[in-house]
């Protein structure tokens, strides 16, 4: 609240060159709203105010020292007599630094509420969780939190604040246009400046935290709720209430919580992925099945626990950080390479056969022939489903399979899945028989598989 | 002008009575500048045109044309007579030795005070525009606002200038070196869009599930159409950075993205990208890649041969409403479609463009739309 003043200054028109500036009034913010984004360093500011103008021409000054505003971003509008308030320029003056000059010609003289936007950097915000397995594993209580730092140089004090989710496309970083010597730029000046961090404002840590504390203090003693609306390819998290996030703040605040989602343990194994370990990944929906499916769930990171007893002591099963999810697809959150589920593929027999020679004798073709052994061995209390993946060198191949197995798909053209699901303890093994044509023998397989 | 800074235009008129060597003796006589324009109507040039009255003797006048602090285009300088073009007449220019400046010769068939026009492309002053538009919420519609931006780092100061565009009136307007001003031009309170996703298969990875937690975002685009239907059409629209928000049906807003708009010509579109959608997610796979009809020589290697391909496409929407979803399809060579479920135009020769509806997604889970392509690639040779 203290960096960016906006003062009111009435031109008395004598001729434009001996113009007498008279500074009359100096507004402050009345309510500010902030939108802030994740996938870049972008929040977009509204903040009203409310201007005494004269009838006639008006100049209203804006500075901005010492924040990351974009100053090509800003703009004033007026909330009422807008057919009679004409903001017909904002002036960048000469050789001063952080400046805006609005000249405003009115019809009306009173006050008026303006709306002012802008778009800052400095203010981020990011989703993390907490997943908490009950003790059979088969249900998880999944804790949402966002987490909003503002280092913008600016205190904003009773805001509204709101949270964007989605991926907006920017051209140039909000820091940057922050820094440039001039708002717009200049002509023949090639390249944008190195960016540079806004050196914090000075400012009494004690006192902020005094300010932080009184309004603790006022507020009240119930979580706060977020709204959740989708716009556009977005999402809108609103927090209820107003925010006071001094800058050099963070605040922690719970999107959303929920009991009971059931959860598959579901292990994969695929060597040219993650070489010959298995790894863990938790597998639900974000569907009204599992207790959710009203949002996207944003990107983060989620911390995985475990109740480990009657007594509800906690183990940490490990940290997986996901994609965003949108509603109805399915989560797959991977807790890194485990031991305690194995999958051991052997080659069991590898031999050739049906050779084929052209007119010189040369070997022209062949089959490779590979019988692999697959043991599957769950060594945990739950049960687990594990998806083994086998990629091959060549599309021209047969295979054949035998002993049980829940499913199998052909993935594509050289990659086929094989999905097994094991009882707490137990282990189980499967072969299969691949055969990769090689050479003219190619033909043979193209022929028969028309 | 401003005196402090030494940027001034000078002119100075010599009388022709002394000899050439000593043409560089200023006299004193500096003319007032009168009318001035400056013409932005070339995105890489910018024209400055001012009035000046000469006091000129009859015979041979020298006008000595000088400036400092300022780049000027020294082919750019035209002189221009314009109250009396039959008796005045330019004879030669010439450039003295390491001097910002230029000797006018002109000759003059009697005594006036004459009005001339200075004409010379400056560097360093020139225009930019931008575009602010809100859609509303159901994206169909945009305001759209066009600012002017002047930026003037000339080194000169102009106090009042006609200033000229490639449409509209002329304005006047005042800007100080190194000064910037914004303003608003251009306000069109309806123009429809279309909301457009784009998959393009060159451009995207294939398979969403072999990226390590990462979404594939499918970039989102808003067409707008410069034309009488649109409340545009009047001028071609300059190109120019473009952000849009979006009203957020709470008498506010949100920030959509921004985009560098195109120069627009009348009747054509512009495309803006906004941002990547998560809630389209397409899965596509190559299911089969054989060789077929094969060509031998005669050491039986194989010289010609067609493919037999199989390409599929899941499309998942987990958006709650509908949209229409591009998709570009590559396939490289000479080839024939044996079987296609989705109906495209060949855009080029390797090029295939789907437009595929996509329905919202249900109560059941997201709406699935699958593509398959099965196509022979003819007359592929071995190297």
């Amino acid at each position: 609240m203290k960096r960016i003043i906006a003062c009111m200054m009435i031109l008395v028109v004598a001729g434009a060159a001996s113009a007498k500036v008279d500074l009359t009034t100096v507004p402050t913010r009345d309510t500010v709203q902030l939108t802030i984004y994740n996938s870049a360093d972008l929040t977009l500011v509204r903040e009203s105010r409310a201007l005494t103008l004269k009838e006639g021409a008006n100049a209203l000054q804006f500075s901005w020292a010492n924040t990351l505003i974009d100053p090509t971003s800003l703009e004033m509008l007026p909330k009422a007599h807008a057919a009679e308030i004409d903001i017909a320029e904002l002036v960048y003056p000469p050789r001063v630094k952080n400046l805006g000059l609005w000249n405003v010609a009115s019809e009306v003289s009173g006050k008026v509420p303006v709306e002012i936007t802008y778009l800052t950097s400095g203010l981020t915000w990011r989703a993390f969780y907490m997943g908490t397995l009950s003790q059979d594993e088969k249900t998880m209580r999944l804790q949402g939190y966002v987490r909003v730092t503002n280092n913008s140089g600016e205190d904003y004090e009773n805001a509204q604040t709101r949270l964007i989710v989605g991926k907006v496309h920017i051209l140039e970083q909000i820091a940057q246009l922050a820094q440039r010597e001039y708002p717009y730029g200049r002509p023949g000046q090639v390249g944008p400046r190195p960016p540079m961090v806004a050196a914090p404002a000075p400012r009494l840590k004690r006192a902020a935290m005094r300010e932080l504390q009184a309004m603790t203090e006022s507020a009240p003693m119930v979580a706060k709720e977020v709204i959740k609306e989708g716009l556009s390819e977005y999402f809108l998290y609103t927090i209820e209430g107003t925010e006071t996030i001094p800058t050099g703040f963070s605040k922690r605040l719970q999107s959303f919580e929920v009991e009971g989602i059931p959860v598959v343990n579901l292990y994969k194994y695929e060597e040219e992925r993650y070489g010959d370990r298995v790894v863990r990944f938790l597998s639900f929906a974000n569907d009204e099945e599992h207790e959710l499916g009203e949002t996207p769930i944003p990107d983060g990171t989620l911390k995985v626990y475990r109740t480990a007893d009657e007594q509800n002591h906690l183990a940490y099963e490990g940290q997986s950080s996901f994609k965003y999810i949108p509603v109805g697809e399915e989560v797959e959150l991977s807790l890194g390479a485990m031991a305690d589920v194995v999958v051991e593929p052997t080659l069991m027999e590898a031999k050739t056969d049906n050779y084929r020679f052209d007119k010189d004798r040369n070997i022209s073709g062949w089959d490779d022939i590979e019988t692999w052994k697959v043991e599957v061995r769950n060594t945990r209390a739950v049960p687990v489903k594990i998806e083994i993946l086998r990629n091959f060198d060549s599309s021209y191949w047969d295979l054949a399979r035998n002993g049980q197995i829940d499913a199998f798909e052909k993935v594509d053209l050289d990659t086929v899945k094989f999905t097994i699901e094991l009882a707490p303890r137990s282990k189980r093994t499967f072969e299969y028989t691949l055969t990769t044509y090689r050479g003219v023998r190619t033909e043979d397989w193209t022929r028969r598989s028309r | 002008m401003n005196g402090k800074r030494l940027i001034l235009l000078a002119i100075v008129v010599l009388l022709a009575v002394a000899p050439m060597a000593q043409a560089r003796i200023k006299l004193v006589a500096l003319p007032e500048r009168a009318a001035t324009v400056i013409r932005l109507d070339n995105p890489n040039a910018t024209l400055i045109e001012e009035e000046r009255v000469l006091t000129l003797q009859k015979g041979l006048n020298k006008v000595d044309f000088s400036w400092k602090g300022v780049q000027i285009d020294e082919d750019s300088i035209r002189l221009d007579v314009l109250d009396h073009p039959e008796g005045v007449n330019l004879l030669s220019v010439s450039y003295p030795p390491g001097e910002a400046a230029l000797v006018w010769e002109i000759s003059s068939g009697g005594d006036f005070a004459e009005t001339v026009r200075i004409s010379y492309l400056l560097r360093n002053i020139d225009r930019l525009i931008t575009y602010k538009a809100i859609a509303d919420k159901a994206e169909t519609q945009v305001g759209l606002r066009s600012y002017l931006v002047l930026r003037n780092f000339s080194g000169e100061d102009f106090e009042k200038a006609r200033v000229l565009l490639d449409y509209g009136e002329a304005f006047e307007q005042g800007i100080d070196h190194e000064e910037t001003k914004r303003m608003l031009f251009l306000k069109a309170p309806k123009v429809p869009i279309r909301k457009i996703w784009t998959f393009d298969a060159a451009q995207l990875p294939w398979d969403p599930e072999k990226l390590e937690n990462r979404n594939v975002g499918i970039p989102v685009s808003y067409r707008i159409v410069n034309d009488a239907a649109s409340g545009l059409g009047r001028f071609a629209m300059w190109g120019g950075k473009a952000r849009i928000f979006q009203d957020d049906g709470r008498e506010s807003t949100i920030f959509l993205g921004e985009d560098n708009a195109p120069l627009v010509p009348v009747g054509e579109k512009m495309e803006l990208y906004i941002g990547d959608s998560r809630d389209i997610v397409v899965t596509q796979r190559k299911m089969k890649d054989a060789r077929i009809n094969l060509r031998k020589n005669d050491a039986s290697r194989i010289v010609l041969y067609d493919t037999d391909e199989l390409i599929t496409a899941k499309i998942e929407n987990f958006k709650d409403s509908p949209a229409m979803l591009t998709m570009i399809q590559h396939i490289e060579g000479q080839w024939d479609m044996k079987e296609c479920n989705l109906e495209y135009k060949r855009k080029n020769a390797g090029t295939l463009e789907f437009e595929i509806e996509l329905p919202a997604r249900t109560e059941d889970g997201p709406a699935v739309t699958e593509l398959t392509m099965h196509y022979h690639r003819r007359n592929v040779r071995t190297r």
